[in-house]
Order: structure tokens, then C-alpha cells, then sequence
């Protein structure tokens, strides 16, 4: 700790801290125009200059850890001065199209102007003209552009795309795509955040409305099970215009959070329904004659405890393949560690310096994985090994070694990967047995790894002290599930590694908690929830009975960080709820949000309301969103069972995944999103199947078949293509393992 | 010392306005008076004042050029807002003034954002350029308010009689023998743009993992920051673009685009730091470089003298095939003769000689002769070392023999080695002896212990003596003694430093009595090396230097034989690598101009830097300001002794990246501007 005082105050910094943001925890103000806590300070506002008693210049505060004793002063003349004339300059030929500037009324160069009283130009400097640039969903305008580099430093160091850079021009700098002609990026729009005023914007919102007509709406990402904080905006409707409320924009706490291009474009999935009570009626006599209820995950804490009461009160099974493979994964898991939760989170990733990742496409699974790893790559210099049959460009600069093993092998792979992290730890005889007898030579041939790709591991993790082990969701759909998850146990229980497992969806986690699931034996008599059966509900416009979306509902999910995060709604859904049908069957609750409060101690909820959950962060970035779920003990009593014979993937093979965005039906029918169905394969893969790039092609895989148009993508290699899930009836990925020999034909082109 | 008519460098006050030319008083600084051979310098002007070196300068057209130069430098930036808008304005109403259309608020306003750029400028450049801006306006106030009373313009405004060249420097780059542009890698770090890092030392470094290892960073000598508290740890900060490339495996993130080939031809000779340099850039330039190299493995010293605990060849081989990317091609196991040489004049349109000093010298001591068994030249002694370390290749049968091995690698299980020298090749030779299991290691040095850490490097002596290294200050060795032509013991005289009664240096004077002998295995002399020239022919009579390398004019690289030129330990003697590494950029530079056009020019930018060097950036006598004092340097973690003392691990880890980061954000970006009208 540095004890130091501003304005002759005793203040402390923690190591490592800077002078603004000890000043800020202290509760003193600085004024900053380019300054972004998440990223290194971009230094290029120069606002934050402060004095100080050991030196006779300014100092820049943003990039200054104090010294021991060191007197800062915040407030004089002269910083007033210099502050004044760096506003003056930033004036300077800035267009006055404040408006019907998207930033106005939110717009930091505003609030700084008036700020230091600057009423009229006080520099002069020759005009020069610019030109918009229009980059898809990005709208960017130099002249409004005031090159504090926010944009450049998150799409950088947070997002990992590494897209855009300034252009040294002097007065004539601006924000370039960087090392092509037109923006090359992911599009999550995190710049568009970021940005100060009104230089980048996004092209669907821009000239919509002003940002003081926006109602903000508080929720939780529902795409993917990362669940990034998220705020809807939607503006007052009257009757007189007739205007159908909608949400005009998302946006995010972009100091303290980071959101996806699916979170912040992917927004317009909402359904709409009138109460049609006939067609109620059929929904509950279908309910009161099943025999069981098939869902997919997208769904509220509230709502899977309302299935699980149907199930208690009716007799029904539940179904959902794709949480129960998570919940046996975790009930291995526990069976060897102990607990019922892994220990790792998002922000430990982010926090950590060294990462292995074993079965998951993480860029467009869990683009917060993605960045909490770009976040440890370039801040804590992490070593990331990547371990997965199919390489990724877009980790490029975040992996420092990729580890390729043949599909279906992750069983073998997650052996050996243990048995090299485990060799020094202290295991009981049996486990030690376990490793010593594994057939190595084996393994290493038929996985394809060798043994110094493991010998590599050792050595990059050699230095390394925060480490974290992600599991992927191929795992969790593998024959060998259940051993890969006990010698992953097996790994955090005696390794300094941490555990992180990405589920699938948004509340894959809350329904493995929630819901005492059953297999599914695709029987008769089945009412789908958002998934297949003999009577659907649920919230596809095709659906029996059309149920609200997620944006059209209040409840809570549980994020794979095992935190209860609340949601709202965002547009008003004027039919039926499913609450309502559990009512009509048997249920008595007068709202879905009475049952947060009832969800299951024993699992870690801990019976607060929903109308006291917290969903904000807090000004010095407090995470006040709902609460973290108790870590409750489970009974050892797992042993790792011996490796299996690995399977193998010959001939054409297709990796189930989605592309950048996209994670399933709600995202294919949001506007802006791109909807890329092409299935992408490399020159290898066109070879073996006998298709060229654009033929249009039928894939014939475990008695389904699909009609593709085929990419042929030079980003991959090898003979597995990508083949998406998004849009598909029900968009779900994970009900079975991702990889799958299929038999492709060429039927046109 | 310099003939000025006006001078504010350096807060001197000359002012010879008026006073006859034989009386003008000098200036005490090595101001560019004279441009080049052509062109005498008008004026000078810089971050630290101005000068003038005649009465006919117009000074308002001087002050708006300087601050169009920095106009064009701020393209290259622009990154913080008073930097970016304060040099337009500056720019905007010097030229309104200039051209006769200025008003007397524009003074003020001058003046104004003159100070906001010197208070809250990002980099050291927008800090002082308003410097010798407000010295003009203050010392020829008159000839300012001239062009603003009467609305005309300045005197020479119209005419196009002068020439403006103008350079970015910093007390760093200037203090780097390849004039690496410092603070932008370290400002690639500090961002985390670590690709646009090892671009920025690409530009005059290709060696950057080498560079970021074994360099002896003259750079930290002269860095600014040790005016505040200590000097930033440049020298390793470089690692971190080099490692991103390869850890990512990218491929190669050259400065440039490379330009098409353009059908001439470099042969270079050796593929040591200096040849990979000049190659690098020639290829850069897209001329077609074919490298020779007598040895079987390519990197010249740095492979094969510089043991793997310091630069570990995956991460050298790394820098090489940076350069073999480029398309250049690399011919080993050829030793060039003189009758290739002749050969090499008609094939190719270019020679670059970069054979290094590869003989070691003479201790100079009775009995000195080479058949003792027992007596190893260093360079060889790292050879064979280096060779079965890095590459596996085993020491010859006959090698064996001579040097008494009973392996075909160096075990020198129960030995004792004595080495004389005291620089970087006699502290490898004692460490590798430490690794090869010798019982007792001994280095005999001349002088003291201050003067080995000046020569060497702290860490590299301390490391050394955790390791067990036994040093003799102030010996040397008298005689060897053999016994049948096998070396058995040596004579070591004592020596002490006596003070010059008259106050001049000190001489070293034998103590009488203090000799002593000492039984010993071997004697490795690591005293200097000479430079091997059989492989230029004689009757090219080319020029060589009194301690008998290749002689040039040390700008243009060319040696008295049209065509030839030398770069690196051949021309200059032993040196460091990035001493290397700067002479054959610039031998690069000038012979990519000549095979086009059989001239040997210099740029304007080299010219500058040669001034620049002369006059010296650094200033160690300068107050800073604007920064915090007592933020301590970040030191690298090392291997402890145990860990590394029996292998050839690499010693150092590197930077953290907490470490790297922290180190990088008190560069103070000392970017400076100098500008010579003439």
C-alpha cells in the first residue's frame, strides 16, 4: 500500500494502482476524455493532469502510480488553464450538428464543454473535409471523431480483433480498418460503445431518436451463457402514431462490461400474441394428457421451476438432453472434487496468465470467454493453449500453442493433458495407478498428439501462477463425458488450476439446478417448449401457442459463473405466459417472478425476491447484479474409470457451429445479424466430399438431412467442415456430441 | 565549437548581431555549421533553442518551417490532443504572420498554445517545439511585429532559396549505434500493440530477439529517465514484440512492404550480425542477396560465441529466418577466397565484407605458442562449445586430441581453466567453462572491478561470480609453463594502480613480489580478436585501418575499392552486435542507391543523424520536469545458481507482463525535432 494525499487529503493505493483511479476510490474527481478502466490508459486527452509536489511539471494521473508521501493537488489555476485550453482545442472545427448528433444529450465532448465554460471558438485552425465511412453496422465520422483511441485499445486488448488503428495523420488522424480496405471484424460494436461522441455509431440506430427519448431497460444478455449485463432501450409509444414499441438500441456498461455483436445487434427476436383463449385451452389439455415436456434451456430460473412442479404435480418427464449432459458432466465432477460447482469464473480467466482449453470453438460459442482470454493474452502476457481438431483464426493472437487432436479423442487427450499436470501432485495410490497405466503410445497415435506438444504445455505453464483449465461444450456431449469431467476434477482438486465449463445457453446452469431431468426416450404424447413435440409452445411465431421471448420476460438465469442474474422485460407481451398455464393445470402463483424466491437452497439459490435483486454495476465497477449462488459440498465418491477405445472420424466429417453472432432461432431472426447457412470447409474437405466452393449441397447425418450451400473457407484445414445449428427449427447445438460423419452430395450449384 | 552569429543552444545567450565577424563569439556546442561538403548551414534549430550562422536568415519563415516539420512529424502521430491541434495552430498563424496576413492577437494566441503543448504535450516533441519558437518570437520580436504592421510578408517568403531538412531524434535512438526508434516499441508495449512494437525496431534492427537479450544498450546510458530517477530497461522491453510473433506464430512482421526484386545483386560475406543486417535490407529493397558463410550453421558470433544460457538459438534462428523470409539466400560450409572474391566483382553488383574478427590475439607472454597442448583461443574454445550445445555437432576427432578432451564435447570434468580478458567473450568463456564441470575457473584481468562492469555488464560479472568464477583483478599472466608441450602452470604478475604525481591517468605498475604461480589445465587468451582479410585479394590494395581492419569513411561503408564495402566487427574491430547491426544498415542503405545508380550518396535523415550524434542528444546536466520521480526500474527474474549453474537454460526469464508494462509507462517519450536550413 502507497500512502499519498490529494488535495491534502490521506489517500491510499493498492500496488499497481494509478493516481485517478486511487483518486476516484477516494471519491475525488478528475476530469478525463480518453480514459477506459478496462484498457491501458490511452494518455491521449491529457485532461488528467494533476500537480504534484516532487516535480514542477503536470503530471498525467491516468498513467502515474503515486509515490510514498507524494502530495497531489487536483485543483489550481493552472491546471484549470491547461484544461481549459485542451477543451479549446478539442472545440476547435468540431461540427455543430449536435442536433441530430446520435450522442447528444449523452456525449462526453458536451458535458466537457460545458464543463470548462467555452462559449464561443477560441483557437483557430484551417478546416479540412472528411468523409463517413460506413463499415456494415458501424457508421464512423472523422470530423466528429475526437481520437482518444478508446475504440482502438478494447477492439484490441478486450475484444481481440485487433481491427482498427489510428491513422497518423497529425489534424488529419482518424480511425482506419487496420491491414485491409473496408472494416474486417467481428462487428460486436464494442467501439460504438465506447466512443465518447458521435464519431462511431451504429448505422440501423443512427438518426432514430435522441438518447433523452430512450427508456433504459436493465437485463441480461440471453444468447449465450455468459449472461453480459445488457441494457434494452425503447421509447414511448402513443396511440396517436400508432407506433408498435420496440427496442431501438442495446447498450452496455462498457467501463466495467463488454458485450458481443449478438448481445448489442441481436436484439429484435421479440414475438407478439393476443390471450386467445381457445387456443389456451388446447395448450392446457395438451399439458394435462402429456407425458412429458421437451425444452431447450432458453428459458428463466422461474420458468424451468415451473416445469419442475408440472413434473411434480402431473407426473410428466422433463427433457432437455442438452442441460442434462451438463448436470451428469457436473455430478462427476462433484463425484471427485467435492463440489458442486468448479471454481473458476469469467473474470479469473481474465485475471489469469495461463489457460488451457480443451473442446469448444470458444470465439463463437462464448465470445465472453473469448474475451476474458484476449483480456489475460495481452494484459498478463497469459500463455494459451488451445486443444481442439479444428484451428481458429480469429484466436490467432490470443493462442500461443494449438494443439490439434483427432475428433472424438478428447477422452485420451484429457488423459494425457492430466496426467502431464498431475505429475507432480500428490495422488492417492489409485489415481497414480490410473496415470501410470495408460497406454500412452496409444493414445499419443491414435489422438494424434505427441508427447512433446504435452512436454510444451509443461514448459509454458512453468512460470505461470494463475491458471485456469476451460472445458468446452463438445465434452459435454461425449460418449466419455463423465471421465473427462472426473480427470478434470482431478486436475483443480490437485493442481493450482481453476475449472471453468462453458455450457451452452443462457440458463443451461439454472435448468441443471432447477430441474430434476429425465432422459429422453422420444416417446409420444410430448408438449414442446421451445423445442420439439406433439403440441409446441413457445416463442416462434409458428408455434401452437405463442409464449413472450426472453426480452419479453422478467426472471432470473444462472450465468456459467454460477451467478442469479435478473432480466426484464423490454417489450410488453400481450398473451399468455406459461405461468398462466401452470395455473390453469394446477400451479398457484399470481406471477412467474414469485417463484425466485422459492428456487432451490440446496443448490445454492439463497430465496431472495426478484424485486430485491440488484442489477447494476456500481461506479467503481461492483458487479450489484443479482447474487452469486452458494457453493454447496457433495459426497466423493468418483473414481476415473479407464480410457475407452477412441473412436474414429473418418471420411467427411461436420463440426457442428455457429458462425460469428449467431447462437441459435433467436438470433437467426433479429434484423441486423448476418445469417451466413453456408456450410465452410476447406479445399481438403471439398476434395473428399467431391464439392466445390458455392455447389448447393445435402448432408445426410443420423437420418436428418439438410441443404447447404457449401463455402470453401482458406481460414480451414483438414476434412471437418463447419456446419451451422442457428438455423435450424429450433437452433439447439448441444443435444448431441458436435462432431458427426455425415455423407455429403452435391445436388446443385 | 561552432561559428555562430546567434545561438540560444543549450540556454547559451550569443549574440553577435551587429559585432564584426572576427569577433563573433563561438558557440561551445558541435552545431552542423556545415551541412555537408556542398553546403554551409544557414541556421539550426531544435528542441533545445536555435541558432543562426549568418545575418540573412529570415527568422519568421524559420519559425513557420520548424513548425511545418513538425506539421509532418505530428502525421506520423498526432496522438494526443495538444499535440495534434496546438502544432496546426502553431502552423496555421506562424504561416498567417509569414505571409503577411497576421494580427497582433495571433502573437498572443501563439504564445498561449505554446504553453498548453509545453504543460500537457504526450511526448517530449510537443513539449519543446514551442521552445525555440517563443526564442525567435522574444529575441526578433521586431521582425515578427514587422510582418504584422505593415501586412507584408517576410523577407524570403517568396523565395525558394533555402532548404529545410529536418530529423526526429531522441536521446536513446541517437545513443543507438542502429538508431532503433525506442520509445515507438516501448510505446507498442505500453499499448499492447506488440505487432506495431517489433515493426518499430524492425525498421533499423532486424535482431530483435537477439537485441532484446545480449545487447550491452548503450541506450540506457543516455536515457533521459535516469535524469529523474533510473533508466528505463530498454534493451529487454524488445523482447515482448519478438516473442508475440513468434508465440503466435505469425509469420514475420516486416517494417515494410518488400519492394519487387530489381534484378541487382549483393553478395555478402559472413552471416553474422552485420551480414544479416545488410542483407535484411537489401532484400527489403528487393535487391537479390545471396549470403556466404564459412561455418556449417548460420548467425556468425551470436551462434556460435554467445553461449545458449544468454541467447537461445531457437529464438536467434527466429531473427534468421526473418531475414530469410525476405527471399535471401544463405550458402554455409563456404569459406570465400580471394580468387571467389574476384569472381563475386563481375557476378555481383555489390560486395558487403562482414567477416567479423575471428582470430583471437595474444595474451603476450613468455612461452606463448600455440602447439602447447593446453592453450585454446577463445573464439575457438566457444566454437566447439556452441557447436555440440546448440547444434549437436561434435567435436572432431583430431580437435579432441589437441585439446586434451577425452569426449567429443567440452567436459572439463577436473580441470582448471584460466582465461584472460575482462569483455563479453571472456565472461562466456568462463561461464561455459563453469557449465563444462571444470573444478576451478579463474579469470586474470588487468584492471578492476568497476572497470570489467563498464566493459561487460553488472548482471553479467555478478552472475559470473555466483557462479564461481574466480576473477584476478589487477594480473596478468607472465609465462606459461609446458612440460613436454602439455601446459602445466602459469606465472601471474600483480599489478597497482599508481596515481600521476603530475594529475594525469593513472598508471598500472607490477607490484614487485606479489608473482605467484598458478597450476592450471588450460590458458584461454579472450583479450581481442583481429580481423581474418585473407579472402581480399591483395592487388585490390584496399585500405585497412592501423589495428588491421578494413578501412572506410564510417558513413557510407564503402572501402577504397569501388563496390566493396564492410560493416560490423571487420571494419570497426570487436565490437557489439548492434554496433554491427548499425553499420551494415547503413552500409544497406547506401548500396541499395549505388547498385542502382553507381553513386555513393547519403540521405538527408543519415546526414542529420551523423550531426545529431556529434552534437549529442542526451543531456545529462537537464532538469526534467513533468514526469514523477521515484518510480523504480523492474529487474527481470533470474535463475537461481543451482537452476542454472550445470545447464545451458537460459538465464534470465524476461519481463513479466506486469513488469514489461509497468517498466514501459515511464518511457518518457523524449522525441525531439531538429531542423538545418541551408
Amino acid at each position: 500500500m502507497i500512502n499519498f494525499t490529494i488535495n491534502n487529503q490521506p489517500v491510499t493505493a493498492a500496488k499497481g494502482e494509478t493516481i485517478l483511479q486511487a483518486a476516484r476510490k477516494a471519491g475525488f474527481y478528475i476530469p478525463t476524455m480518453c480514459y477506459l478502466e478496462k484498457t491501458m490508459p490511452c494518455a491521449s486527452c491529457r485532461l488528467c493532469v494533476v500537480e504534484v509536489n516532487t516535480t514542477d511539471g503536470l503530471i498525467l494521473s491516468c498513467q502515474t502510480p503515486p509515490t510514498q508521501g507524494l502530495e497531489v493537488t487536483l485543483e489550481s489555476e493552472r491546471l484549470q488553464l491547461e484544461r481549459t485550453n485542451i477543451m479549446r482545442m478539442y472545440d476547435v472545427n468540431h461540427p455543430l450538428e449536435c442536433g441530430v448528433c446520435d450522442k447528444s444529450g449523452a456525449c462526453d465532448l458536451q458535458n466537457k464543454t460545458l464543463e470548462f465554460n467555452i462559449d464561443s471558438q477560441h483557437f483557430t485552425a484551417k478546416e479540412q473535409p472528411r468523409k463517413i465511412e460506413h463499415w456494415g453496422l458501424i457508421n464512423y465520422d472523422p470530423s466528429l471523431c475526437i481520437l482518444c483511441e478508446k475504440c482502438v485499445h478494447v477492439c484490441n486488448e478486450i475484444i481481440g480483433d485487433d481491427a482498427i488503428t489510428l491513422q497518423f495523420g497529425g489534424y488529419k488522424s482518424a480511425v482506419i480498418p487496420k491491414n485491409s480496405e473496408k472494416l474486417d471484424c467481428t462487428f460486436c460494436g464494442e467501439c460504438i460503445a465506447v466512443c465518447p461522441v458521435g464519431a462511431l455509431v451504429s448505422s440501423d440506430f443512427q438518426y432514430k431518436a435522441n438518447s433523452w427519448e430512450l427508456s433504459p431497460v436493465p437485463a441480461t444478455c440471453a444468447h449465450c451463457s455468459a449472461g453480459c449485463s445488457l441494457t434494452y432501450e425503447v421509447k414511448h409509444t402513443s396511440i396517436a402514431t400508432g407506433d408498435a414499441e420496440r427496442i431501438y438500441r442495446v447498450t452496455n456498461n462498457f467501463e466495467y462490461a463488454t458485450l458481443c455483436g449478438a448481445g448489442r445487434f441481436g436484439f429484435d427476436y421479440d414475438v407478439q400474441a393476443q390471450k386467445d383463449t381457445a387456443l389456451f385451452d388446447k395448450a392446457v389439455s395438451a399439458l394435462r394428457n402429456a407425458k412429458a415436456i421437451r425444452f431447450s434451456s432458453m428459458i428463466t430460473n422461474e420458468e424451468a421451476l415451473i416445469l419442475q412442479r408440472l413434473k411434480e404435480t402431473l407426473g410428466l418427464k422433463l427433457f432437455n438432453e442438452e442441460a442434462r449432459a451438463y448436470q451428469s458432466f457436473m455430478q462427476a465432477y462433484g463425484s471427485i472434487s467435492g463440489k458442486a460447482t468448479f471454481g473458476g469464473t469469467l473474470d479469473a480467466i481474465a485475471q489469469s496468465d495461463a489457460i488451457i482449453i480443451l473442446g469448444g470453438r470458444i470465439t463463437t460459442d462464448n465470445p465472453g470467454v473469448r474475451y476474458a482470454m484476449t483480456t489475460a493474452a495481452r494484459h498478463n502476457g497469459a500463455k494459451i493453449i488451445y486443444m481442439h481438431p479444428l484451428e481458429d483464426a480469429l484466436m490467432q493472437n490470443t493462442v500461443t500453442q494449438f494443439v490439434k487432436y483427432e475428433a472424438g479423442s478428447e477422452e485420451g487427450v484429457m488423459a494425457m493433458l492430466a496426467k502431464t499436470l498431475l505429475a507432480d501432485a500428490d495422488l492417492s495410490d489409485e489415481f497414480r495407478a490410473f496415470f501410470n497405466e495408460l497406454d500412452e503410445g496409444y493414445l499419443c497415435a491414435e489422438s494424434n498428439v505427441g508427447d512433446e506438444e504435452f512436454a510444451r504445455i509443461e514448459k509454458s505453464l512453468r512460470r505461470a501462477k494463475r491458471k485456469i483449465l476451460v472445458i468446452g461444450s463438445d465434452v459435454l456431449n461425449h460418449d466419455c463425458a463423465q471421465n473427462i469431467a472426473r480427470l478434470a476434477a482431478l486436475v483443480e482438486t490437485y493442481t493450482d488450476f481453476s475449472l471453468v465449463v462453458i455450457p451452452q445457453n443462457v440458463n443451461t446452469v439454472g435448468v441443471s439446478l432447477v430441474c430434476d431431468l429425465d432422459c429422453d426416450e422420444n416417446i409420444a404424447g410430448v408438449v414442446g417448449y421451445n423445442a420439439r413435440g406433439d403440441f409446441v409452445m413457445g416463442s416462434f411465431v409458428e408455434s401452437d401457442l405463442v409464449l413472450p421471448a426472453l426480452n419479453s420476460q422478467e426472471g432470473t438465469f444462472v450465468s456459467m459463473n454460477y451467478q442469479l442474474l435478473p432480466t426484464n422485460v423490454a417489450i410488453r407481451f400481450e398473451g399468455y405466459c406459461l405461468n398462466d398455464l401452470a395455473n390453469a393445470v394446477g400451479l398457484r402463483m399470481a406471477n412467474t417472478i414469485d417463484y425466485t424466491a422459492q428456487l432451490p437452497m440446496a443448490k445454492g439459490f439463497n430465496g431472495t425476491a426478484f424485486d430485491h435483486l440488484g442489477n447494476f454495476y456500481g461506479s467503481l465497477g461492483e458487479d450489484n447484479r443479482g447474487y452469486q449462488l452458494e457453493v454447496s459440498d457433495v459426497e466423493v465418491n468418483g473414481t476415473v474409470a479407464s480410457v475407452n477405445a477412441l473412436p474414429e472420424f473418418n471420411g467427411t466429417v461436420i463440426y457442428r457451429c455457429n458462425p460469428v453472432n449467431q447462437f441459435n432461432s433467436y438470433t437467426a431472426r433479429t434484423t441486423q445479424l448476418e445469417r451466413d447457412s453456408a456450410l465452410h470447409g476447406s479445399a481438403q474437405f471439398a476434395a473428399a466430399a467431391r464439392i466445390s466452393d458455392g455447389d448447393t449441397v445435402e448432408i445426410q447425418s443420423n437420418g436428418s438431412v439438410e441443404v447447404r450451400t457449401f463455402f470453401l473457407d482458406s481460414n480451414l484445414k483438414g476434412t471437418i467442415a463447419l456446419s451451422p445449428t442457428f438455423d435450424t427449427e429450433f437452433g439447439v447445438m448441444n443435444e448431441s456430441y458436435r462432431f458427426e460423419k455425415i455423407k455429403i452430395m452435391r445436388v446443385g450449384s | 565549437m561552432s561559428k555562430v552569429y546567434f545561438s540560444t543552444w543549450r540556454g547559451e545567450q550569443i549574440n553577435n548581431i551587429g559585432k564584426p565577424e572576427e569577433q563573433w563569439e563561438v558557440s561551445a556546442y558541435n552545431l552542423p555549421a556545415d551541412y555537408n561538403e556542398h553546403a554551409h548551414s544557414k541556421a539550426f534549430i531544435g528542441w533545445d533553442g536555435l541558432a543562426l550562422f549568418n545575418p540573412d536568415v529570415d527568422v519568421v519563415r524559420l519559425a513557420t518551417e520548424y513548425a511545418a516539420q513538425y506539421q509532418v512529424y505530428s502525421e506520423a502521430c498526432g496522438r494526443c490532443a495538444p499535440g495534434r491541434w496546438g502544432g496546426r495552430i502553431l502552423y496555421d498563424l506562424l504561416d498567417k504572420i509569414a505571409r503577411g496576413e497576421g494580427a497582433i492577437s495571433d502573437m498572443e494566441h501563439l504564445k498561449e498554445v505554446s504553453k498548453t503543448m509545453q504543460e500537457t504535450s504526450k511526448c517530449e516533441i510537443g513539449k519543446t517545439v514551442p521552445t525555440p519558437l517563443l526564442d525567435l518570437m522574444h529575441h526578433f520580436e521586431a521582425e515578427f511585429m514587422a510582418c504584422i504592421n505593415e501586412q507584408k510578408a517576410s523577407k524570403h517568403y517568396h523565395m525558394q532559396d533555402t532548404n529545410y531538412i529536418a530529423k526526429i531524434t531522441a536521446p536513446c535512438m541517437d545513443a543507438c549505434p542502429a538508431h532503433v526508434d525506442i520509445p515507438a516499441y516501448i510505446e507498442g508495449v505500453r499499448d499492447l500493440r506488440f505487432d506495431d512494437s517489433l515493426m518499430a525496431t524492425r525498421q533499423t534492427m532486424p535482431l530483435a530477439h537477439t537485441c532484446g537479450r545480449v545487447c550491452p544498450h548503450p541506450c540506457e546510458t543516455e536515457c533521459r529517465r535516469t535524469n529523474l530517477d533510473e533508466p528505463i530497461s530498454i534493451m529487454e522491453l524488445k523482447r515482448l514484440g519478438a516473442d508475440y510473433e513468434t508465440d503466435h506464430g505469425f509469420g514475420f512482421f516486416h517494417p515494410t512492404e518488400q519492394k519487387p526484386l530489381n534484378g541487382k545483386k549483393v553478395a555478402v560475406i559472413g552471416s553474422g550480425p552485420a551480414g544479416l543486417t545488410g542483407a535484411y535490407y537489401l532484400a527489403l529493397d528487393g535487391v537479390e542477396v545471396d549470403v556466404y558463410e564459412e561455418l556449417p550453421v548460420l548467425g556468425g558470433e551470436v551462434a556460435v560465441g554467445v553461449p545458449e544460457y544468454r541467447m537461445p538459438i531457437d529464438r536467434y534462428n527466429q531473427d534468421i529466418e526473418a531475414v530469410r523470409d525476405l527471399g535471401v539466400k544463405f550458402i554455409t560450409n563456404t569459406r570465400v577466397s580471394a580468387d571467389m572474391m574476384r569472381q563475386f566483382e563481375t557476378d555481383y553488383d555489390a560486395i558487403l565484407v562482414a567477416t567479423g574478427t575471428r582470430i583471437s590475439k595474444k595474451v603476450y607472454c613468455e612461452n606463448e605458442r600455440a602447439d602447447i597442448q593446453g592453450y585454446w583461443g577463445a573464439i575457438d574454445f566457444l566454437d566447439k562449445v556452441n557447436l555440440e550445445v546448440k547444434y549437436g555437432i561434435m567435436v572432431p576427432e583430431a580437435d579432441q586430441k589437441q585439446h586434451m578432451l577425452d569426449k567429443d564435447y567440452v567436459d572439463l570434468t577436473g580441470k582448471t581453466v584460466v582465461c584472460v580478458g575482462g569483455g563479453f567473450t571472456s565472461m562466456d568463456v568462463v561461464r561455459c567453462s563453469i557449465r563444462a564441470n571444470a573444478k576451478k575457473v579463474v579469470m586474470i584481468y588487468r584492471r578492476d572491478e568497476k572497470t570489467i562492469i563498464n566493459n561487460t555488464t553488472y548482471e553479467e560479472y555478478h552472475e559470473a561470480v555466483e557462479e564461481g568464477v574466480e576473477f584476478i583483478f589487477h594480473s596478468a599472466v607472465a609465462e606459461m609453463r609446458d612440460e613436454n608441450n602439455v601446459l602445466k602452470s602459469l606465472l601471474i604478475d600483480m599489478f597497482e594502480l599508481v596515481p600521476d604525481p603530475n594529475g594525469g591517468r593513472p598508471t598500472l605498475e607490477k607490484i614487485e613480489g606479489a608473482s605467484f604461480e598458478m597450476e592450471c589445465d588450460y590458458l584461454i587468451p579472450a583479450v581481442s580478436q583481429s580481423a581474418d582479410l585473407k579472402l581480399i585479394p591483395e592487388e585490390w590494395e584496399i585500405e585497412r585501418t592501423s589495428w588491421g581492419t578494413i578501412k572506410t569513411n564510417g558513413k557510407d561503408y564503402m572501402t577504397s575499392r569501388k563496390g566493396i564495402f564492410a560493416a560490423g566487427d571487420c571494419e570497426y574491430g570487436p565490437m557489439t552486435i548492434v554496433n554491427a547491426v548499425g553499420q551494415a544498415k547503413r552500409a544497406s542503405s547506401v548500396m541499395s542507391r549505388y547498385v542502382n545508380d553507381g553513386q555513393i550518396t547519403l540521405l538527408d535523415d543519415e546526414i542529420m543523424e551523423d550531426h545529431l550524434r556529434k552534437l549529442k542528444v542526451y543531456d545529462k546536466k537537464e532538469k526534467v520536469t513533468g514526469w514523477l520521480p521515484g518510480l523504480p526500474r523492474e529487474h527481470s527474474e533470474v535463475l537461481t545458481v543451482d537452476e542454472r549453474k550445470y545447464n545451458n537454460k537460459e538465464v534470465k526469464y524476461g519481463f513479466t507482463q506486469e513488469q514489461a508494462i509497468s517498466e514501459a509507462e515511464r518511457c518518457m517519450r523524449c522525441y525531439y525535432i531538429a531542423m538545418v536550413a541551408h
